[in-house]
C-alpha cells in the first residue's frame, strides 16, 4: 500500500464529510435563480483546494454564467507529467415534489447509499479526486503536476467553457485529461467509457389560434395545436423505433465486427441493470443492434418535454392557442450537430400542418460525438487505475450520454481518459439520485493508482 | 309613473356598479382552493335577492352551494318562470394574457372585463335587474319566477343535477330560461336551440418507473410522451374525423332543412378566421365551418404535458405523461357509451411498450335539442324585438350547460335559452368581456319576456 493510499484509508471521513458538506448547495446551473448557490459552492471549493495545497481561482465567466474552477501544482518539477482532472459540480434541477424521498439538498445516509441531487452526478468525482489529490500532496507522494478543471454549467450547455479552453489552452493544456464523470456498469464491475454520444437541442413552438378559445364555441373548426404538436411528434419515428428524418443516418459510422465484439462485454450487466432501474414495459429501440449499441452506439431523437393547454388541477375546457415541445437528439461518430439541427429542424417544417404556424426557439449545437483509441498508455493507466480499486479489470464501453469537455479538451490534451466512480443506477438527472459510499473510497484509491501508473508510463 | 324600462336606464351606472362587486369574488370551481370565494359568491348574491325583494337561501352541497330565490306573489293562474344561471367561473391569472387583473373589473371602450363578465355572472345579473326593475316600478311581477344559481357548472354541475332530481317539486315551473349562450352579433340577438353535451377524460401514459437520464437510456426506452403523442395523433383521421370506432354511431344527423337554414346564417369563414385569429379552417370537410362548431361531435386536447418545461433544459426520458380530454357531444350521443368505446380504443391503441389509464372525470351530460315552434319561443321573439330592437336568430350552441337536459327531461320543461354575449367575449380565455349596452339591452329583453311569457298563458 503506498503512503497515499494510507493516507486516504486515515482520512475517509473528513473526505465524506466534504462531499456531504458540498451536496447541501443546491448548485442546479440550469436555473438562473440559482446563480448565487453556484457562487458559494465555488467560493467553497477554492477555500478546500488552497487547504490541500493547490493554487486555485474561480473564474468569472461572460453574460452570467457560472464560475469555472481552475487549479495548479507544479511540484513535480518540469520534466514531470502533468495531469488535468476535469469534473463538474453544478447539478439538475431538483424539488422534493419531483417524487423524492427526502430533501433533494440535504443528504441522507442510509447503509452504503448517499441520497442527494449531484450524489452520482457528479459530486462524487469532485471530491473523490480531490480526496486522492489531498492523499498525494500530503504525504509528499505526488508524481505529477496537476491541472483541475471544475465547471459550474455542463448541466445547462457548457458554451462558455469550451471557448475559455480554445483561448487559454495553456492553462489547462496536460499530457493527460482526467474527465471524471459518469459511471461504470455496476457497483462491483468497473468499466472504462471510451465512447460518449454528443448531444443538440432544440425547442419547437406551434401556434394555432391567436389565443386560447372555448373548446365548444369552436371545438370542431380549429386544428389543436396540442393535437398537431402530437400528430408532427409521432411521425418522427418510424414503427420500428427509427428516427423518421430523412439523412438523420448519414453520417452515422458503422461498428465492424471486432468493436461489437468488445460491446459484448458489459451486455450481462447492462441488461440486468436496465430493468432494475427502468421497470419499463417492454424493451424498445431498433432491433438490428443490442441493447448496448443503442444507448452507445446509435442516435436517437427524444422529447424530453412538452406542454400545452391547462395542466393545473380539475379541467378546463380550453382549446390552446399554443403547443411546446423540448427535443434532443444524441449523436454518434461522425454526425455534425449543424446537419442535425438542420435536417430535423427542416423536416419539421415540411410534416408541419399548413393550419400551424411553426418556430424553433433555443437551439443548442452541443456537440458531436466522441471515440477514444483503447490502446493508448493513458487508457491503459486508468485500466490499472479500475483494477487497483475495485480489484478486477475493466469492461469497455461506449456510454450514451453527453461530455461536452470531453471534445474540448481532446483538442489540448495528447490523450483523455474517461473515470468514473458512480454507477448507472445511481439515478442522475431523475428523483433519489443516490451513490454509494463503498464506490467513493474505491474511487479515491483508484484516483492515486492511476496518477501513479500514468507517471511511470 | 316610471316603466320599468325607464327606471332600468336611470339604475344603469348602479347596476353595473354593483356587477363588479359580484365579478370580484375569484369563484372558481374547478380548483378547490378556491370554495371559500364560492361560498362568498353565493351569499352575495342571496344578500342581493333578499334586498331587492325575493326570498332566498343558500344551498349548501357537497362542494359549492346553490343558491335558490322566489317571487311567488302573482295571480293563482299565473306562469311560473324559472331562471338558471350560474357564479362559478373558469380560472384565470394575469400572466396568461390579461391585460389587467382578471378578478378586478375594468371598464373601458364600453367593455366590462372581468373573468365571469360574459361568463355568467353578467348575463345572470340581467335578469335579477329585470325583476327589481319591474318590482320597483309596478310593486309585483307579471308571472311567479324562481332563480336557481348553481357554483359547478364549469366543473360538473354534479349537485345541481341530484338537487334538480330531488326537488322537481320546488322547481315546478312551465318554462326555464337561462342566458348562458352567444348571440352572433352586437346588434342580432340569437336563441339557441340546440347545444352540444360533454364528457370529459385525462389519459396518462406511463413508461420507466421514474424520469431517466436521456444519454444513458435514449434509444432503449419507448418514451411516454412519444408515445403519448403517437396514441393522440391517432385520435383523428387526416379528414379532422374522430377516429374511435363507433365514435358517430348514434350521432343524429342534421336534417335538410336545418343545413338550409344553417346556410343562411351571415357567419363565414372571414368571420371564424377574424374570430379565431387562426390561419385556416380546419375539421371534417363534408360540413360547414357553422355546422362543424355545433352540430358534429368532437375529441378535443385540453391540455397535455410531459417531463420538463420549465426554462433551460433537462436532458430525461419522462416517466410519464398526460393529456386532458374532452368530447363534446351532439343529440342522441351517450355520454356513457363514449367514455366506453374510447376506454376501448385506447386500450387497443396502447403499444406494448408502455402502460396507460384513461379516467373519465365525469358522468357527462348529453346534448339537448329545443324544438323552435313552442309558444315559449314565439314570446321570446317578441321579447327580444322590444328589448333588443331586433328579432333573434334561431343557432345552434357547440358549448354545453350539463344542467340543460336534465331541466328537459327531469322537470320537462321547454327550455330558451337567451344569450346576451358575443362568442368573441374571451369567454374561458384572458380577458374576457362583457359589452355595456349588451347588459342594459338583456334587462330590457328580459323584463319583456317575462311581460310576455305572462301573455302567452293568460
Amino acid at each position: 500500500m503506498t503512503d497515499a493510499h494510507r493516507y486516504a484509508a486515515q482520512n475517509y471521513e473528513h473526505f465524506k464529510n466534504n462531499w456531504l458538506e458540498l451536496l447541501r448547495i443546491p448548485s442546479v446551473s440550469t436555473d438562473p435563480a440559482f446563480a448565487a448557490d453556484l457562487r458559494r459552492a465555488a467560493e467553497w471549493l477554492v477555500e478546500k483546494m488552497k487547504a490541500i495545497g493547490l493554487t486555485a481561482e474561480a473564474i468569472d465567466m461572460p453574460e452570467g454564467r457560472h464560475p469555472m474552477i481552475l487549479g495548479s501544482w507544479d511540484g513535480a518539477g518540469p520534466d514531470a507529467k502533468t495531469v488535468l482532472i476535469y469534473s463538474h459540480y453544478d447539478v439538475q434541477p431538483a424539488v422534493i415534489e419531483d417524487g423524492w424521498k427526502s430533501d433533494p439538498f440535504e443528504p441522507v445516509e442510509q447503509d452504503d447509499f448517499i441520497y442527494a441531487r449531484g450524489a452520482t452526478d457528479s459530486k462524487i468525482h469532485v471530491i473523490s479526486q480531490l480526496s486522492a489529490i489531498e492523499s498525494l500532496l500530503k504525504t509528499n507522494t505526488c508524481p505529477v503536476n496537476l491541472r483541475i478543471l471544475f465547471e459550474g454549467e455542463e448541466e445547462s450547455g457548457g458554451e462558455t467553457i469550451g471557448a475559455f479552453i480554445t483561448q487559454h489552452p495553456e492553462r489547462v493544456k496536460a499530457d493527460v485529461a482526467v474527465i471524471s464523470d459518469g459511471g461504470i456498469v455496476a457497483p462491483d464491475q468497473p468499466s472504462l467509457c471510451y465512447g460518449l454520444r454528443g448531444i443538440v437541442t432544440f425547442e419547437m413552438h406551434l401556434e394555432g389560434p391567436k389565443r386560447d378559445l372555448h373548446s365548444g364555441h369552436w371545438g370542431g373548426s380549429v386544428h389543436n395545436p396540442a393535437q398537431a404538436l402530437t400528430e408532427i411528434i409521432s411521425q418522427l419515428h418510424d414503427s420500428e423505433g427509427q428516427v423518421n428524418v430523412p439523412g438523420f443516418y448519414d453520417q452515422v459510422r458503422s461498428l465492424d465486427n471486432a468493436e461489437r465484439e468488445v460491446m459484448k462485454g458489459n451486455l450481462p450487466w447492462l441488461q440486468s441493470e436496465y430493468q432494475d432501474v427502468t421497470a419499463a414495459p417492454a424493451p424498445w429501440g431498433e432491433s438490428d443492434y443490442t441493447l448496448h449499441e443503442k444507448v452507445g452506439a446509435r442516435p436517437t431523437l427524444e422529447v424530453n418535454g412538452i406542454s400545452s393547454g391547462y395542466t393545473g388541477p380539475g379541467f378546463k375546457t380550453v382549446l390552446p392557442s399554443r403547443a411546446l415541445a423540448k427535443i434532443s437528439c444524441r449523436l454518434v461518430p461522425d454526425q455534425d450537430p449543424r446537419v442535425i439541427i438542420q435536417s430535423v429542424t427542416e423536416y419539421i417544417r415540411q410534416i408541419t400542418p399548413r393550419t400551424m404556424r411553426i418556430s424553433f426557439e433555443n437551439i443548442d449545437y452541443g456537440r458531436p460525438a466522441l471515440l477514444l483509441d483503447r490502446n493508448t498508455p493513458a487508457m491503459r493507466a486508468a485500466a490499472e487505475g479500475y483494477t487497483h480499486g475495485w480489484g478486477k479489470e475493466p469492461i469497455y464501453e461506449r456510454a450514451g450520454g453527453s461530455v461536452p469537455i470531453a471534445y474540448d479538451l481532446k483538442d489540448v490534451c495528447d490523450n483523455v481518459v474517461i473515470m468514473g466512480f458512480s454507477y448507472r443506477g445511481g439515478g442522475a438527472h431523475g428523483p433519489n439520485e443516490h451513490a454509494r459510499l463503498s464506490m467513493f473510497r474505491q474511487g479515491i484509491d483508484a484516483a492515486i493508482a492511476f496518477i501513479h501508473t500514468f507517471a511511470k508510463q | 309613473m316610471t316603466t320599468p324600462f325607464e327606471f332600468a336606464e336611470h339604475n344603469a351606472k348602479r347596476f353595473q356598479t354593483e356587477l363588479h362587486d359580484l365579478l370580484r369574488i375569484k369563484s372558481i370551481s374547478t380548483d378547490t382552493n378556491y370554495a371559500p370565494d364560492c361560498q362568498r359568491a353565493a351569499e352575495w348574491l342571496a344578500d342581493h335577492f333578499q334586498a331587492i325583494g325575493l326570498k332566498a337561501e343558500v344551498i349548501p352541497t357537497s362542494r359549492h352551494p346553490l343558491v335558490y330565490a322566489e317571487w311567488t306573489g302573482a295571480d293563482a293562474d299565473a306562469t311560473t318562470v324559472l331562471v338558471y344561471g350560474h357564479y362559478d367561473v373558469q380560472p384565470a391569472s394575469q400572466d396568461e394574457g390579461w391585460d389587467s387583473d382578471p378578478f378586478e373589473p375594468v371598464e373601458h371602450d364600453g367593455k366590462i372585463y372581468a373573468r365571469g363578465s360574459t361568463d355568467d355572472k353578467g348575463q345572470v345579473f340581467a335578469h335579477i335587474k329585470a325583476v327589481e326593475s319591474l318590482l320597483q316600478t309596478e310593486g309585483k311581477l307579471p308571472v311567479n319566477i324562481k332563480f336557481l344559481i348553481e357554483g359547478e357548472e364549469e366543473s360538473g354541475s354534479e349537485n345541481i343535477i341530484k338537487f334538480v332530481a330531488e326537488h322537481a317539486d320546488k322547481l315546478r315551473a312551465e318554462v326555464c330560461v337561462i342566458s348562458d349562450t352567444s348571440m352572433s352579433s352586437k346588434e342580432q340577438p340569437v336563441i339557441v336551440y340546440a347545444l352540444r353535451g360533454i364528457v370529459a377524460f385525462e389519459l396518462h401514459v406511463y413508461g420507466p418507473a421514474h424520469d431517466l437520464h436521456s444519454g444513458m437510456y435514449g434509444g432503449s426506452i419507448h418514451n411516454p410522451a412519444q408515445a403519448l403523442a403517437e396514441m393522440i395523433a391517432a385520435l383523428h383521421a387526416e379528414d379532422g374525423k374522430v377516429s374511435i370506432p363507433g365514435f358517430y354511431d348514434d350521432v343524429r344527423e342534421i336534417s335538410a332543412q336545418e343545413r338550409e337554414a344553417i346556410a343562411k346564417s351571415p357567419y363565414d369563414n372571414v368571420q371564424w378566421a377574424a374570430d379565431t385569429g387562426a390561419t385556416l379552417p380546419w375539421g371534417e370537410p363534408d360540413y360547414s365551418i357553422r355546422e362543424r362548431m355545433g352540430a358534429r361531435p368532437t375529441l378535443e386536447i385540453n391540455g397535455m404535458a410531459s417531463g420538463y418545461w420549465g426554462n433551460g433544459l433537462k436532458a430525461i426520458i419522462p416517466s410519464h405523461a398526460w393529456a386532458k380530454i374532452t368530447c363534446r357531444l351532439v343529440a342522441d350521443q351517450k355520454p356513457d357509451r363514449i367514455a366506453e368505446l374510447f376506454t376501448k380504443y385506447i386500450t387497443d391503441i396502447t403499444p406494448p411498450t408502455v402502460r396507460s389509464e384513461l379516467k373519465v372525470l365525469s358522468s357527462g351530460t348529453s346534448a339537448t335539442q329545443v324544438n323552435i315552434e313552442a309558444p315559449v319561443m314565439q314570446a321570446a321573439i317578441r321579447a327580444y324585438v322590444r328589448g333588443w330592437g331586433a328579432e333573434p336568430l334561431f343557432r345552434r350552441e357547440g358549448g354545453s350547460i350539463p344542467i340543460v337536459s336534465d331541466f328537459q327531461t327531469k322537470l320537462g320543461l321547454p327550455i330558451v335559452m337567451m344569450g346576451f354575449g358575443l362568442n368573441s367575449d374571451n369567454l374561458h380565455g384572458p380577458n374576457e368581456h362583457f359589452h355595456i349596452d349588451m347588459l342594459h339591452k338583456g334587462i330590457k329583453t328580459s323584463i319583456a319576456f317575462l311581460q310576455e311569457i305572462a301573455r302567452v298563458s293568460s
